[in-house]
C-alpha cells in the first residue's frame, strides 16, 4: 500500500545499510506476538480507512519522497524513519490503530446515539472510529518524523556535510508537520469537539514527552524518585496518545464515562507494558554474539540506579568505561543483570498487563475482547 | 444580493457618518487631485495585466449604484494611501467623529492577550520558555487585531453589542498561536537565526528542541479551539494548518512558464499568508452570524488584506534596510525564492527566468537578481497588486453596517500598504 517511490528508497537504503529483519513487526518483540497482532488484525475487517494512504500518495509526500532520495548515504535520521514506514521496525507498538478498532468493536453499537446508525458499521466499527484510528497512526508517524531532526550545531565535519543534515531537517520538518495537519483535518471531520481536544491534547502529551526523552535523561539526574519520574515521562511519550485514542473511541460511539475511563486504562497500561517489554529485551535476550546497545534510560537500568543508589551506579560506570572513556555495554549489561534491576522491570511489566487485561473485562466477551486480552497477555511474557 | 445592496445603501444614505456619504463627498471636489494620483497608480498600467489572479473583481454588481460605481469608476483613487486618509480627514471635518486608529480600537481587547496566551501555554520547566519566547509581546499583534475588530465590526453587524464572544476571544488567541508555531518551524526550514531582531528558537535551543516547541503550541491552539465547542470552526482552522503546510510544500518548487509561475506565487502567498487571516475572520463570524454570505464578506476581508499584507512584506524585503524588518533584506533571494517584484522584473528582464529556475544558487545571483529589480519596476509593481487587493477588501467589508471598527478595518489596509517595518 505504499507507494513505490518510498519502498525502492527504502531498499536502496536498506542495501546501504546491509541486512536488517525485514518482520513487519517489531522484531525485538515476544516471538507470539506477530501472530497475535496479526489474528486481531483478522477481527477488525479492512484495517484502514485509505486516510494515510491517501496522505502517502498525495503529492506533497511524493515529492519529499523524491528529495530523500539525496539523503540516501547520509546520517540523517529522516532515512531510517522513512525505511520504517515499509519495514515497521524498533521499539514502537505497531498497533495503536489495531487497539481502538479492536475497542471500539468490542464495546459494541452505541445505546445512546440517535445519530449513529448501525448500518453503517463494518465489522462491528463505525466509521468515526475507524477514521480516528487512522489518525491515531498518523500522528504517531509524525512525531516519529520529528524525533529525527538534528541539531545543527552539534553535527561536527566529520559526521558529515552539514548541507545534508540540513536539507534533511528541511524533509522531517515539512513531512511531520503534512502528516500532522492530515490528522487536524481528520479530527475535524470527526464532529466531535471532545475529541479534538482529547486527541490534541495527547498530541501535546507526546511532545512534552518526546522532550523529556532527550533533554532530561542523564547519568546526573537523581536515582531516588527515578521510576516513578520515568512512568511519568514514558507515559507522556508512550502512553497519552494510545490511551487518550481509546477514550476517544468510546466517546464517538457515545458510550458512557465508565467505558471511556477502562478503554482509557486500557490503553495506558498496554503501552506502558510494551514500553517495558521492549526496554527489557537485551536483558531477556540470550545473547547471539550481537553488539548490545541500550539506553542509559532504559527501565531495567532505571530501577538499577533506584536499586543500588547515586554512589555506586557511578562507581559502576567507571568500571564499566574503556580505556577512552567509552561505555562498554556487555560489562554494563553484567553489571545491571547482576542487581535486581531486570526483575524488578519485569514486576512492573507484569502490572502493566493485568492492569491492561483487567480494564477488558468489564466489555461482554466476544472475539475482540480475547483479542485484547491476547495482546496484554503477550506483553507481560519473555 | 440586488435588495439587501439597495437596503443597505439607503440606510448608509440616512446616516451622514458613512463611509459612503463620504466617498462621494469626496468625489464631488476632489478632481484635479485624483487626475495626479490616477498617473501614479493606476492598475490598468500594469503591463498585460498577466498577473491579475483571476478571482480579482471584474466587474461589480450593476445595481450597486453609487457607492460601487464610485469604486469601480475610479479604483485608483481609493488606493492611494493619502487619499485614503484625506477621504477619513475630511469624514472627521463633518461629523466630530474621527475614525480611531486601529491599534487603539481593539487595544482593550489585546491588552490581556499575550498573557492569557502565556497561560494557556502551560507546561513544566524549559519547554515553557521556548513556547513563551516569541508571546512577549512586542510582536506587532497585527492577526489578532484584525480578528478582535473584525469581531466586533461584525457583532454591530448583526445587532448586538460589540464585546467580543468569549469563543471570539479565544479565535484571536489561536491565530496568534498558529502564527507563531508556523513561524517556528518556518526558521528551521529556513535555516534563519534572526525574527523580530531576536535571535531565534532554533538558534538559542537548536532545531530538536524548535519543532517540538511549534508543535506544542499547535496542539494547544488545537485544544483551545476545541474548547470553543464549534464543529464549524474547528474545520475553518484545520484548513488553515493544512493550507499553511501546503504552502510551505509549494514553496520547493518552481515554475517554468511565467504565467503559471505567478500564479503559483500567488496561491502559495494565499496559503501561507492569508489564509491564516481570512479564516480566522471567518471563524469569528460564524460564532455570531448564521448566514453564509456574512462568513463570506469576513473570509474575502481577510484574504485580501492578508495576500496585500505579504506582497507589501515581499517589497519590503527589497526595500527596507537590514534589521527594519528583524531579519536581513533580500532573505527571500538568498533562500531561492522569487516573489513579486522579481517576478514582475523578470517580464522587463528575461535574463533573470534562468537565476529563478536554479533559485539563485549559482555565485553572484542574489545580487544581480536584485540590480535587475531595482531597474525594473517590479516593485511598483507589486505595491500597486496590494492595492488592488486593498481595495477588494474595502469593497468587502463596506458591505457590513457601519460601526467604528468597521472603518478601522478599512484603515488598516492603508497602514498595511503604507508600513515600513
Amino acid at each position: 500500500m505504499f507507494p513505490a517511490t518510498w519502498s525502492r528508497l527504502s531498499c536502496k537504503a536498506l542495501s546501504c545499510q546491509g541486512q536488517r529483519a525485514l518482520s513487519l513487526f517489531s522484531s525485538s518483540g515476544p516471538s507470539n506476538w506477530s501472530k497475535v497482532v496479526a489474528d486481531a488484525e483478522k477481527i477488525v475487517g479492512y484495517p484502514t480507512s485509505f486516510m494515510s494512504l491517501r496522505c502517502l500518495l498525495s503529492d506533497e509526500l511524493s515529492n519529499v519522497a523524491i528529495h530523500v532520495k539525496k539523503l540516501v548515504g547520509t546520517q540523517h535520521p529522516l532515512l531510517n524513519t522513512a525505511r520504517g514506514f515499509v519495514y515497521d521496525s524498533g521499539n514502537h507498538l505497531p498497533t495503536r490503530g489495531l487497539v481502538v478498532l479492536l475497542l471500539s468493536k468490542a464495546a459494541g453499537p452505541s445505546h445512546a446515539a440517535s445519530d449513529l446508525l448501525a448500518q453503517d458499521m463494518v465489522s462491528g466499527i463505525y466509521p468515526s472510529q475507524r477514521n480516528l484510528a487512522e489518525i491515531t497512526e498518523l500522528i504517531h508517524t509524525a512525531f516519529l518524523v520529528h524525533r529525527g531532526i538534528v541539531d545543527l550545531k552539534e553535527w561536527t565535519v566529520k559526521d558529515g556535510p552539514l548541507k545534508d543534515m540540513e536539507f534533511g531537517n528541511k524533509m522531517a520538518v515539512l513531512s511531520g508537520d503534512f502528516l500532522l495537519a492530515n490528522a487536524c483535518t481528520g479530527l475535524a471531520q470527526l464532529n466531535n469537539t471532545q475529541v479534538v481536544e482529547l486527541i490534541s491534547s495527547a498530541i501535546g502529551d507526546v511532545v512534552q514527552g518526546i522532550y523529556n526523552e532527550n533533554y532530561n535523561n542523564s547519568e546526573e539526574s537523581s536515582p531516588a524518585d527515578g521510576v516513578a519520574v520515568w512512568e511519568e515521562h514514558t507515559f507522556l511519550s508512550h502512553g497519552a496518545l494510545l490511551a487518550k485514542s481509546c477514550q476517544a473511541a468510546m466517546e464517538l460511539a457515545k458510550h458512557d464515562k465508565e467505558s471511556q475511563r477502562l478503554a482509557y486504562k486500557y490503553g495506558k497500561h498496554l503501552s506502558m507494558g510494551h514500553k517495558l517489554n521492549s526496554d527489557l529485551q537485551p536483558f531477556v535476550k540470550t545473547s547471539v554474539g550481537e553488539p548490545v546497545s541500550f539506553s542509559l534510560n532504559s527501565a531495567p537500568l532505571v530501577f538499577h540506579r533506584q536499586i543500588v543508589g547515586q554512589e555506586r551506579w557511578s562507581q559502576q560506570l567507571q568500571q564499566v568505561k574503556t580505556r577512552r572513556d567509552e561505555l562498554d555495554y556487555s560489562k554494563l549489561l553484567a553489571t545491571v543483570k547482576s542487581e535486581k534491576g531486570v526483575s524488578s522491570a519485569v514486576d512492573l511489566c507484569c502490572y502493566h498487563g493485568n492492569k491492561a487485561l483487567e480494564a477488558v473485562q468489564a466489555f461482554p466477551s466476544s472475539e475482540a475482547r480475547s483479542a485484547l486480552e491476547n495482546i496484554a497477555s503477550a506483553i507481560s511474557k519473555f | 444580493m440586488a435588495c439587501p445592496w439597495l437596503k443597505q445603501c439607503c440606510r448608509w444614505n440616512a446616516s451622514s457618518t458613512s463611509l459612503f456619504e463620504t466617498l462621494c463627498h469626496f468625489k464631488g471636489r476632489s478632481v484635479s487631485f485624483s487626475t495626479s494620483s490616477l498617473g501614479r497608480t493606476s492598475w490598468s498600467s500594469v503591463p498585460g495585466n498577466k498577473g491579475q489572479p483571476s478571482s480579482l473583481p471584474r466587474t461589480i454588481h450593476s445595481k450597486t449604484f453609487n457607492f460601487t460605481t464610485c469604486l469601480t469608476g475610479h479604483k485608483p483613487r481609493l488606493l492611494d494611501p493619502t487619499l485614503l486618509q484625506s477621504c477619513c480627514c475630511r469624514k472627521g471635518a463633518h461629523t466630530d467623529a474621527k475614525p480611531k486608529d486601529p491599534f487603539t480600537l481593539a487595544q482593550k481587547d489585546i491588552t490581556n492577550l499575550y498573557d492569557d496566551i502565556r497561560k494557556e501555554l502551560f507546561v513544566s520547566k524549559e519547554l515553557k520558555s521556548l513556547c513563551h519566547y516569541y508571546f512577549d509581546g512586542k510582536g506587532k499583534a497585527i492577526r489578532p487585531m484584525i480578528v478582535v475588530l473584525m469581531a466586533r465590526a461584525l457583532n454591530s453587524h448583526s445587532n448586538r453589542s460589540g464585546d467580543l464572544l468569549p469563543g471570539q476571544r479565544a479565535v484571536a488567541m489561536i491565530t496568534e498561536m498558529i502564527h507563531t508555531a508556523s513561524l517556528v518551524h518556518d526558521d528551521v526550514i529556513d535555516g534563519s537565526d534572526k525574527r523580530r531582531g531576536k535571535r531565534t528558537i532554533n538558534e538559542m535551543w537548536g532545531e530538536k528542541k524548535a519543532i517540538l516547541a511549534g508543535d506544542f503550541i499547535l496542539s494547544v491552539a488545537s485544544m483551545t479551539m476545541a474548547r470553543i465547542g464549534d464543529n464549524t470552526v474547528v474545520k475553518v482552522f484545520s484548513q488553515v494548518i493544512e493550507d499553511l503546510v501546503r504552502g510551505e510544500f509549494m514553496q520547493l518548487g518552481s515554475k517554468e512558464n511565467e504565467n503559471e509561475r505567478f500564479k503559483h506565487y500567488l496561491e502559495k502567498t494565499f496559503k501561507k499568508t492569508a489564509s491564516l487571516i481570512a479564516n480566522s475572520c471567518k471563524a469569528v463570524s460564524v460564532l455570531v452570524n448564521p448566514d453564509p454570505k456574512v462568513h463570506e464578506i469576513a473570509y474575502q476581508y481577510g484574504k485580501n488584506v492578508g495576500i496585500a499584507f505579504q506582497l507589501v512584506d515581499d517589497v519590503l524585503d527589497f526595500t527596507s534596510g537590514a534589521n527594519q524588518l528583524g531579519k536581513p533584506s533580500a532573505a527571500d533571494l538568498k533562500l531561492g525564492l522569487a516573489t513579486g517584484p522579481v517576478l514582475f522584473a523578470c517580464q522587463q528582464f528575461p535574463e533573470l527566468h534562468a537565476m529563478i529556475m536554479r533559485r539563485f544558487s549559482s555565485k553572484g545571483d542574489v545580487d544581480q537578481a536584485w540590480q535587475y529589480v531595482f531597474k525594473s519596476d517590479g516593485v511598483e509593481q507589486t505595491k500597486k497588486l496590494a492595492q488592488h487587493y486593498c481595495q477588494e477588501a474595502i469593497r468587502q467589508i463596506s458591505m457590513l453596517r457601519p460601526s467604528a471598527e468597521r472603518d478601522a478595518l478599512i484603515r488598516l489596509t492603508e497602514m498595511v500598504l503604507t508600513r515600513d517595518k
